[in-house]
């Protein structure tokens, strides 16, 4: 079936069939700044907006994204630079393979909480693991981004 | 039931208060930082040429079975199916780090569950895996050997016929030929005999469950045909220059048709040294002529590769009646699953049990350490191979003896540790010995993290002493380009840790230009001389070391290049770490859950190159001590991995770090001329004794296996109650 949909701003079409991830659908046009982790939704990995909301796309099957209005790393990273800055100037990373989808879940919690306590942020980024870093850094970044 | 501090000095050093980066060292942000923010830098999965084929595997579904009737049919009518391939269509040999004992293909009998039976090729990465479903075998079950002692009895089914006929095999025929390897060190009848005459003895067995490193990016391997018999490979590799060697000798190639390319890590912790499935891939590529890519699933990674060994290990240790230990006997026993190809030190051992000794005064010591094969997945190494495992059971055992002795025990660590121009158990004398500095240190913090109402609290503690290595052999290139810019060529890939930012700071420093102004880039291992990987916390130090050169070389070639430096050993001395962690815990007395409040890391360093890239070494190896202490177990019974994922599998999240406090003991001597103390496999080591130790004193209860879950406190407490 054919997928119309709107990614990073710029309308976008794809064919899929009605199990294809929305992963694989980005990954498939060249999004690759969006991962694969566990493939099962829980490590966040591949942490992108459908509608303003975070989602694991890996679960996110891409009949259910039709018409929607998607974002990935790749389309925030340019909106909003200063999440960008926040991760690069509080280290928020080390091998940078979760780094993606952190930046995503920051996005997310951008349209909820403003500003957050470190305790809310830990709790906001439970979804995302990350086996580096100890999250210290993480957490700086995006308390950084949200103006705490 | 707290841990004393009495007369501790108070040392609030912690890392905010630090003074400044020395004059020169400029802490600018991260090499990679901006892309790999952006989602701009590309990983081995994320890279696909044109006309690229894709290869999944069948995997066995059973620990120990003979192989009969292999169906490929069904396989191969699957749509995009290229090719179905089973060991008797692929070349012979076999391959390891160390001993080669690992066949492409499962051949004749498959020896853990999710070992690879046969291989499909096809137009898409879904085309090959349910091509790889589709293949039939029939298994004919032979009993399977699952746990180490088990597996060392002497009536115990054969896992290899004939270990020792592999190259690079430990053992010998005389062996028990379930052995993978042993070491023996010490003298047990010198212990035995100071243990008789001591004045308090403890003698317990601890055990610590198998585990995966739990990088988030699966190994992933892309072999690309570039002439007659030739191959260009990106891989999930730490060791690339390694990795070209062991696929050539496996597939009897010349080394030098091998390129492996660069490009970036999503995480390693130990596991992506492992030679995994590139031979597989670069013989598809070459037989088949195109671009040949495997990209494991995050599950199979989990099952499948080369976790961390489990473990029991016995410890007896004893003191006199002032609390000076008189011996202390280690005798580890491990499963190393079906093969023993992950383990890359000569010994195909675990360095980090005989490392248990080191840092404390002892006038006598044995340690033996015994991995044995066991139809489960094959264990590599992981972070500090061994270390955790055996400072796990030491930590715990010095606790247990200071309970018996009654002696606080902070103070029994402080009567014991090492200092300064003493001898360790092996008869070298270290110059240098900052335990007790260390000890004080982390100690001396105070702690302010309360526990929930009504629950049990308390410390522990725990040490841990670590070699950091003189500078090993390394290579390097630097020239300027048309733009102006000076790139740097280094042998290894950026894992995560920021070495390759460490290069440029120190280069930048050594030749007095700006950071920005230097380019580092992985060379392939077409263009630079040799290197042997990440590991073994030798990067910055190393490193370092060559970077010195290379400056010095860029200088005398009148600062134009190119220039090259192949390093090799020079007489730098290993220097002696000390890291000592305070865990402050909460215990629920109805559920036994356990909550990490606060842990204290305090670390006994040298110089930091870079003090950014340093911290968040200590507080991610802090963290993944947390998960071995508290949640991480594969669960390995009957043959399989139950825990095989991240629902299944847990590591910590933002929500479960607690409070990570660290306490720099600075001043230190280090190596090289970077005078530098090895950082990245410190932390993560303590942390399940300091735990534990903590549970026992806020509960009573002596936790002997790990991770501490919430039923095994809540038995434990049960069981003290009912006497």
């Amino acid at each position: 079936m054919r997928l119309r949909a709107e990614v990073n701003g710029q309308p976008f079409e794809a064919e899929v069939d009605s199990t294809t991830s929305l992963l694989d659908v980005l990954r498939s046009a060249g999004l690759t700044g969006t991962k694969e982790g566990c493939r099962i939704g829980v490590c966040g990995v591949c942490t992108v907006l459908v509608g303003g909301l975070p989602v694991s796309s890996c679960l996110y099957l891409a009949p259910c994204v039709e018409g929607a209005d998607i974002w990935t790393v790749e389309g925030m990273a340019e909106r909003e630079p200063a999440l960008v800055d926040a991760f690069v100037n509080r280290e928020g990373m080390q091998c940078g393979i979760c780094t993606p989808g952190q930046v995503m879940a920051a996005a997310a919690a951008a349209r909820e909480t403003l500003p957050a306590s470190d305790g809310e942020i830990r709790r906001y980024l439970e979804g995302n693991l990350c086996r580096c870093t100890g999250y210290k850094s993480i957490v700086d970044a995006v308390r950084t981004y949200l103006g705490g | 039931m707290r841990l004393a501090c009495a007369g501790a000095r108070r040392r609030p050093m912690t890392a905010s208060s630090l003074p400044a980066p020395p004059a020169g060292v400029v802490d600018a942000s991260r090499v990679d930082a901006r892309a790999k923010a952006s989602g701009a830098t590309l990983y081995t999965a994320d890279l696909q040429p044109d006309g690229t084929l894709h290869a999944a595997v069948a995997r066995s579904p059973l620990a120990h079975a003979l192989i009969g009737a292999v169906s490929t049919q069904a396989a191969a009518a699957v749509p995009g199916v290229v090719a179905v391939l089973t060991a008797a269509d692929l070349p012979a040999g076999l391959s390891g780090r160390r001993v080669r004992d690992t066949p492409l293909l499962a051949t004749g009998k498959v020896r853990f569950t999710g070992e690879r039976v046969a291989v499909v090729v096809a137009t898409s990465a879904g085309a090959a895996e349910a091509g790889a479903a589709a293949v039939e075998v029939d298994y004919d079950e032979l009993p399977a050997v699952l746990a180490a002692a088990a597996a060392l009895a002497p009536d115990a089914p054969l896992i290899h016929e004939a270990p020792w006929r592999y190259d690079g095999a430990v053992v010998s025929e005389g062996d028990h030929p379930n052995l993978q390897s042993q070491v023996d060190e010490g003298d047990r009848s010198e212990v035995e005999r100071a243990l008789a005459g001591a004045a308090w003895v403890v003698d317990r067995t601890y055990r610590t469950p198998a585990g995966h490193q739990g990088y988030l990016e699966p190994q992933a391997w892309l072999a690309v045909p570039s002439g007659p018999g030739a191959v260009r490979l990106w891989a999930t590799t730490k060791s690339p220059y390694r990795l070209r060697e062991q696929i050539a000798q496996c597939l009897g190639m010349d080394a030098a048709a091998i390129e492996i390319e660069p490009v970036p890590l999503g995480g390693d912790f130990g596991g992506k040294g492992a030679v995994g499935e590139a031979p597989l891939c670069v013989t598809l590529a070459l037989r088949i002529g195109r671009p040949v890519k495997m990209v494991l699933r995050s599950g199979e990674d989990i099952i499948a590769t080369d976790g961390r060994h489990p473990s029991s290990i016995r410890v007896r240790v004893g003191c006199d009646a002032g609390g000076a230990l008189v011996g202390l006997d280690v005798d580890g026993l491990f499963a190393g699953g079906a093969y023993a190809a992950s383990k890359p030190i000569p010994s195909v051992n675990l360095h980090g049990v005989a490392d248990a000794a080191l840092g404390y005064r002892l006038p006598c010591f044995a340690i033996r350490s015994r991995i044995a094969y066991t139809n489960t997945m094959p264990k590599g190494h992981m972070r500090a191979p061994g270390a955790p495992q055996a400072v796990f059971a030491v930590e715990r055992g010095i606790d247990e003896l200071a309970a018996a002795a009654g002696i606080d025990p902070v103070e029994l660590r402080r009567r014991n540790l090492l200092k300064s121009g003493e001898a360790d158990a092996y008869g070298h004398r270290w110059p240098e010995a900052r335990g007790v500095e260390t000890l004080d240190a982390a100690t001396g913090v105070v702690m302010t993290v309360p526990p929930p109402p009504g629950w049990l609290a308390a410390r522990g503690v725990a040490a841990y002493a670590r070699p950091t290595p003189a500078p090993g052999p390394t290579s390097l290139r630097l020239e300027r380009e048309a733009s102006g810019r000076l790139m740097v060529e280094v042998p290894i890939p950026e894992t995560g840790t920021g070495s390759h930012t460490v290069v440029r700071q120190r280069l930048a420093g050594a030749l007095g230009v700006p950071p920005a102004s230097i380019e580092v880039r992985q060379g392939s291992t077409g263009t630079l001389g040799y290197d042997p990987g990440v590991g073994g916390s030798r990067v910055t130090v190393g490193m370092s070391t060559a970077v010195d050169q290379l400056a010095e070389a860029w200088v005398a070639a009148g600062g134009d290049g190119p220039v090259s430096v192949d390093t090799q050993p020079g007489d730098d001395q290993p220097a002696l770490a000390y890291c000592v962690q305070v865990a402050s815990v909460a215990v629920d007395p109805g559920t036994g859950q356990v909550k990490l409040l606060e842990l204290v890391s305090a670390v006994d360093v040298a110089d930091i190159v870079r003090p950014a890239s340093h911290r968040l070494q200590i507080d991610g190896g802090a963290l993944m001590g947390l998960g071995f202490a508290l949640l991480e177990d594969l669960l390995e019974e009957d043959g399989q991995v139950w825990a095989s994922n991240l629902g299944e599998f847990k590591l910590p999240t933002a929500a479960d770090a607690p409070a990570l406090r660290t306490v720099l003991v600075e001043g230190g001597t280090g190596v090289g001329p970077a005078n530098v103390k090895s950082v990245g496999e410190l932390t993560n080591v303590p942390v399940a004794a300091a735990v534990a130790n903590a549970v026992a004193a806020a509960t009573g209860c002596q936790l002997r296996q790990l991770p501490i879950t919430a039923e095994r406190v809540y038995w434990a407490m049960r069981d003290r109650e009912a006497g």
